[in-house]
């Protein structure tokens, strides 16, 4: 299992759709700070803290863990099928789950690498700019870490999800289309449909499009945790279930 | 030591109605070359792919290195180097580096196999080249590099000389001659270029429509290709009529070049010449020769020559 996941990794590390995506990501999380803080100096207004940035602007970053999960989902996964490159890894010797867990494994790790760029770059550059003030009141030591980890969290979930897509579709135009589509429409449509039968209401509040907004919050209660850790993990635990069986039976061409 | 490195029994397969495969009962003598013969579509990847467990059967089972259950043939599937259709690279990397991807995802250790591979397929010097800038031959190399990473004891080659220049197709006849040789490596070779597979490979298997038609080996083949005299005379119509009467066989074709080929008395050629003589033709080449793999392919498949 070891090997399947180095190769993984050693693949992610020579991916240039992976570098793209992170160099991008770190231009824009660069860009992003110093409008604000051109804007703020030339009206006056007081400047952000990096404390504020994050904890104001680590919401959005749900739209950078989406696009990650489902470009590399296309680039990194689907890819290989066209390449030809599948049909070596899957007559490499091994079982198809321990190929598709070594898969999502490196995939996953671009992604909540991806993930992180936008609220470290952009904090420490607005640290750098402004110092890096207070946290929030009633939060606590643990803001920092706890958002971060749980931002990894979500996206390996968010992982999860694209991984299921790619390995569904085959083909990476379609992965990232669809993938795109999905997680920019899913919160929409359960939000619409959840105002109407109150089941899908409940869905949505206990799923990882509506909690990723609840990651940044200063405090949360000691109730919502479990839900808030449970959610993404059942929902990774699910998709790589469904992703492994249909790996399983799919002929790889 | 098992005899077969692979056994085919009833293989089947069926993609939306379509019968790929159809009862095949292949088998692969440990050492052998095995040429794998057929037309498009009649089957020869859908039984690699199968064999590689890249695909399900419908129906039958496969037995990998005298192993059929599922598990074992997972694991006898890390005996077996392939290069399937087209060669499976990673066009943004290097041969090198693609040579390293492919060791370690087969858990290869030390890092040094790789150079000595790029030498046996001569792609020692493409540097940082990118394999998608790679032309179709060296494409090729580097698919049976990586077919040949970890010392398979079964090699599998889809169409291995597509693209490939003359010097190359010699190159790689003669590379694949020498593992075999040397190395004792068992391979099973699709190609259309029937002329290229009858200089090396020991054993064949002719596929049509998903059946097995036959297996034998190349003794045998040379036993059932029909020998024949081949004549060419001033006067192809006189020699017709002399060959007609004098000798009295229909069995003979003549070629567009008015040459002709007769496959009767091939063992008494002198009596063939001293009737043409005899007749007062004059013969501008006289010579046995034999039918080859082509020819037979082509008879055995019902006529059609598209292989």
């Amino acid at each position: 299992m070891y090997n399947l996941i180095a190769v993984e990794l050693f693949k992610l590390r020579k991916n240039r759709s992976f570098w793209t995506l992170l160099i991008a990501l770190t231009a824009l999380s660069l860009a992003y700070p110093i409008m604000y803080y051109v804007d703020h100096q030339s009206s006056g207004e007081p400047q952000f803290t990096g404390a504020e940035f994050l904890v104001t602007f680590i919401a959005s970053n749900a739209y950078a863990i989406k696009f990650g999960a489902a470009a590399l989902a296309g680039f990194f996964i689907s890819n290989e099928y066209a390449t030809g490159v599948m049909k070596t890894i899957a007559s490499s010797g091994n079982t198809r789950g321990r190929l598709y867990t070594a898969k999502l494994t490196g995939f996953a790790i671009g992604v909540m690498l991806v993930s992180l760029v936008f609220p470290i770059v952009s904090t420490v550059e607005v640290t750098l700019l402004s110092g890096f003030g207070h946290l929030p009141e009633g939060s606590s030591e643990w803001f920092i870490p706890r958002v971060l980890g749980l931002t990894l969290l979500y996206t390996a979930a968010f992982a999860a999800i694209g991984a299921l897509f790619a390995v569904i579709l085959t083909d990476s135009g379609k992965t990232i289309g669809v993938s795109m589509i999905f997680f920019l429409m899913i919160d929409i449509v359960l939000s619409g449909i959840g105002s109407k039968v109150e089941f899908f209401g409940k869905v949505y509040d206990y799923s990882i499009f509506k909690l990723i907004g609840e990651i940044g919050k200063p405090s949360i209660d000691r109730g919502d945790m479990p839900a808030l850790l449970l959610v993404p993990l059942l929902t990774i635990a699910v998709c790589a279930m469904l992703g492994i069986v249909v790996f399983r039976r799919k002929d790889i061409k | 030591m098992q005899d077969y490195v692979l056994r085919t029994n009833q293989l089947s397969k069926t993609f939306r109605g379509h019968r790929a495969l159809d009862n095949v009962n292949l088998s692969i003598r440990r050492g052998s070359i095995y040429g794998f013969i057929g037309q498009n579509g009649a089957g020869k990847s859908t039984l690699i792919r199968l064999v590689t467990g890249l695909a399900f059967p419908t129906a039958g089972s496969i037995e990998l290195f005298g192993s059929s259950e599922e598990k074992a043939l997972i694991q006898a599937r890390k005996r077996i180097g392939s290069s399937i259709e087209s060669p499976a690279l990673f066009p943004h990397m290097t041969a090198g580096e693609n040579l390293e991807a492919n060791r370690i995802l087969r858990g290869i250790p030390g890092q040094d196999c790789v150079p000595r591979m790029l030498k046996q397929v001569g792609l020692q010097g493409t540097g940082k080249k990118k394999a998608k800038h790679f032309s179709l031959g060296m494409k090729q190399r580097l698919g049976l590099a990586i077919a040949l990473l970890g010392d398979p004891e079964f090699l599998i080659l889809d169409e291995p000389t597509n693209g490939l220049d003359p010097m190359g197709v010699i190159e790689m006849r003669e590379l694949l001659k020498t593992l075999n040789r040397e190395l004792g490596i068992t391979i099973l070779i699709s190609s259309h270029i029937l002329s290229e597979l009858h200089l090396m490979a020991s054993h064949y298997g002719i596929i049509h429509r998903g059946r097995l038609l036959e297996q034998l080996t190349a003794t045998e083949l040379d036993g059932k290709c029909r020998q024949y005299v081949y004549i060419k005379a001033n006067d192809s119509d006189k020699a017709t009529a002399v060959i007609q009467h004098e000798l009295d066989t229909a069995d003979f074709e003549v070629m567009q070049d008015g040459a002709i080929k007769l496959y009767n008395y091939a063992e008494q050629p002198s009596k063939i010449s001293s009737a043409l003589f005899s007749a007062g033709l004059e013969i501008e080449k006289f010579m046995p020769m034999g039918e080859d793999l082509e020819r037979y392919f082509t008879k055995r498949i019902g006529g059609d020559p598209h292989v």
